[in-house]
């Protein structure tokens, strides 16, 4: 410890210099945490995505092919399927063209909401069962309009009622969260009984069947089992993972593995080349220094630890703040892809990353300094 | 003596002085090597994409979509596919039928080599023969698909890149079996696009529209017929666009996505690079400080030795800027790379070089003002007294 002051001494030799080192740690550093963090942040999206939650849609197209919803009994009936529930979906618009939101019409069967990624209180649960006209509102989407419990809600949807009227109206009952990585931001769940019920075309149809299934190992079987009873009928199926569904919508960014490898180590070498030739400078200059540390009976050992200490601290603060820095700006990217946060791993393979660069760096210089003839240097002749 | 010759002076002096500190030279070099590396052969993915897409572009050809609709959105009813035949300006071809081809584009799934994960690429449904309306394709094996079997052909990259593609192969598309027949190549482009009969594609997935139609007009002049017979047609709701506008429309979006992440990460290596810069700078104009004060106590102006430092920094970024781009071409140019399952080849053009070599001399520029200042405001006599 009482070797502290020196280093900060040491430090602020030059002001100037360790702040631009300092600040030029942190730009690779932060570009390092966006990158990284990126990457990272989106494997561990998908790997959260439940498995176990199957997805049944027409085989022709996953966007606009309606299913019957008589292949409801079929699908249930497959071993291992536990809990099946019809999925209708319909843009919404309320007020302004602009403000869309995504209709999820479900039927509330018993214990529904385990066939989805929503969390719901029991009561907002009970409400809903209870009202024909109810809607679950997402949070986002109740803190976005201030919507709450008893509102009645008008909705346009591209969808006509019996008496022609596309003009829907809901009542809050309740929200909800959503943990799904892939889904809308903006939804909300009105009751497919009588959705279904009060439109005028396209009835007893439904865009999605949601199924929960006994065993998530068993996952890749029981999709297998449902497409394969309704092969060659007219309404192919094909069954996915809710995970299989994230990959693939999030694959484009792992494309960019490559880059974002050849971007850091870019960064990389260019800071451990710029870092290195500063420090070997500021040796150079502190020769006569550093000779009267040794004349005091610092061994050759200490003062390249005493360099390495030095060189730690720098990179150490700038990489904490070159990560800080990344992770405030990551959510920014949520963007494009729900739920993003920076990875506790990706700050401590940086930290652990900014010290292997500071040691990389310092060694030369250290090794400079703890090789000076004190005799020579004290005589202001500068090492070499 | 005036400005320009002491400017000239103290450029070639620091210059050589320059070639004994090359610890800070090198960093300056490589820092703003890295930097315009990077900055390029990302700029490059964008310039790929849109030289791909708008490669086999013709002056004269349109394509009509539903209004307001771009994509897979846009649907033509085959009641106005006929009115669009026989609007004016529209080539006549070969037995007096007008040039217009209609697409019907669905988006089907396949699976990568190797990786087997899933990408989407389109079934473009065609009305004409492939080989005849596009001069550009032309068919490397096998035959091409007859009109009403359930046969198709594939671009080159779809072999290359997916499994199933061979000659032969079944795939199994909408509820039918679909026999790969033939390989074509289209000019250079490495996107998977696979062609079949529009008719057949259109009765399996069960659908009257057509996605998009593109016509060859007589002349580049009839344009504003033709736009005017179909806007004024109360029966049509369609849209007519030059060739060359709906396809940069097409990939807008994924344009502005690429250059937005090449700057936002070329410009935080640049002032990673640039911060480089300001340090060897700032050791480089300390060394010289009694150099510095002596000249100008012997009647060199403060104005000419500040600007003879900010062109040193200048000149000292201009060969990491050429290493940048050459480095860049070098490793980067005609990569193939498919980022959100689009595939190209990235482009290093001699534009992009240009913004390189801008973005290093800004480096130099900004990275050299605050030593240049500083190298002006110490007073002579106090230089000269110290070290």
């Amino acid at each position: 410890m009482k070797y502290l002051p020196l280093i900060w001494s040491g430090l602020w030799r030059k002001p100037g210099r360790t702040i631009l080192i300092f600040l030029q740690v942190t730009v690779a550093f932060a570009l390092f945490g966006v990158l990284q963090g990126l990457k990272s942040g989106v494997a561990q999206a998908v790997a959260a995505a439940r498995a176990d939650l199957l997805i049944v849609h027409s085989r022709l197209s996953s966007i606009a092919q309606p299913l019957p919803l008589g292949l409801l009994a079929q699908i249930r009936s497959v071993s291992g399927v536990k809990l099946a529930i019809p999925v209708e979906l319909s843009g919404g618009i309320y007020q302004n063209p602009s403000e869309r939101i995504g209709v999820v019409a479900i039927a509330p069967d018993e214990d529904w909401p385990s066939a989805f990624t929503f969390t719901i209180a029991p009561e907002y649960l009970a409400a809903f069962r209870n009202s024909r006209t109810a809607m679950l509102v997402r949070d986002l989407v109740a803190q976005k309009y201030g919507w709450k419990i008893g509102d009645h809600i008008p909705l346009k949807l591209p969808i006509a009622q019996q008496n022609g009227s596309t003009d829907w109206a809901f009542d809050v009952v309740g929200t909800f969260t959503d943990s799904d990585v892939g889904g809308g931001r903006h939804i909300v769940i009105v009751s497919y009984p009588y959705f279904d019920e009060a439109r005028a075309l396209q009835k007893h149809t439904v865009n999605h069947f949601n199924v929960a299934i006994t065993d998530p190992q068993l996952a890749a079987r029981v999709a297998d089992a449902i497409d394969a009873r309704f092969a060659n009928s007219s309404h192919e199926t094909k069954t996915e993972s809710l995970r299989e569904m994230a990959q693939a919508s999030m694959q484009a960014i792992g494309d960019f593995d490559f880059l974002i490898r050849a971007v850091v180590g870019a960064v990389l070498v260019a800071l451990l080349f710029a870092t290195t030739t500063m420090m070997v400078q500021s040796i150079r200059e502190r020769t006569p220094e550093l000779a009267v540390v040794k004349t005091l009976g610092f061994t050759d050992r200490a003062v390249f630890l005493l360099i390495l200490a030095e060189a730690l601290a720098v990179f150490l603060a700038g990489a904490v703040s070159g990560l800080a820095l990344a992770t405030l700006v990551l959510p920014l990217a949520a963007r494009f892809v729900l739920g993003l946060s920076m990875p506790g791993v990706v700050v401590a393979i940086g930290i652990a990353l900014g010290v292997l660069v500071a040691l990389i760096s310092a060694t030369v210089p250290a090794a400079l300094a703890a090789r000076l003839p004190v005799a020579q240097a004290l005589g202001g002749h500068r090492a070499a | 003596m005036s400005f320009n010759r002491q400017f000239v002076a103290l450029l070639r002096m620091s210059l050589a002085a320059s070639t004994q500190r090359l610890g800070s030279v090198l960093t300056i070099l490589i820092g703003v090597t890295c930097a315009v590396t990077v900055l390029v052969s990302m700029l490059a993915m964008g310039s790929g994409a849109r030289r791909q897409v708008l490669a086999g572009v013709h002056e004269d050809r349109v394509v009509v979509n539903s209004r307001g609709a771009s994509g897979i959105e846009s649907s033509i009813p085959r009641e106005e596919a006929d009115t669009v035949r026989d609007l004016p300006g529209i080539k006549l071809g070969a037995g007096g039928k007008p040039l217009v081809e209609f697409h019907a584009i669905v988006p089907i799934e396949a699976r990568r080599r190797g990786t087997g994960r899933r990408i989407f690429f389109p079934l473009v449904g065609v009305t004409g023969s492939p080989t005849e309306s596009d001069p550009e394709l032309h068919l490397t094996e096998g035959r091409v698909f007859r009109a009403g079997l359930h046969e198709l052909i594939a671009s080159v990259p779809c072999v290359r890149q997916f499994s199933g593609f061979a000659l032969g192969d079944k795939r199994p598309i909408g509820g039918a079996d679909w026999t790969v027949v033939g390989h074509f190549q289209q000019g250079d482009t490495q996107q998977c696009v696979v062609l079949a009969d529009a008719e057949i594609l259109m009765s399996t997935f069960n659908t009257n529209t057509y996605t998009e139609a593109t016509a060859t007009l007589r002349s580049p002049a009839d344009y504003a017929r033709l736009q005017h017979a179909l806007e004024s047609n109360p029966s049509l709701h369609l849209e007519v666009r030059h060739e060359r506008e709906a396809r940069e429309e097409g990939i807008r979006q994924l344009n502005g996505l690429l250059n937005f992440a090449a700057y936002f990460v070329g410009a935080i290596m640049a002032i990673g690079a640039t911060l480089g810069a300001v340090n060897s700078l700032y050791s480089m104009v300390d060394a010289r400080r009694r150099e510095l004060a002596t000249l100008r106590a012997i009647g060199f102006g403060s104005g000419a030795v500040a600007a003879s430092i900010l062109c040193e920094s200048m000149v000292l970024a201009l060969p990491g800027a050429l290493l940048g781009v050459l480095l860049a071409r070098a490793l980067f140019h005609r990569m193939a790379v498919s980022p959100f399952g689009f595939s190209f080849l990235l482009d290093v053009t001699p534009h992009l070089a240009l913004t390189g070599v801008a973005w290093a001399l800004a480096m130099g520029l900004i990275g050299g003002l605050l030593p240049a200042v500083r190298a002006v405001r110490v007073p002579v006599t106090t230089a000269l007294r110290a070290a």
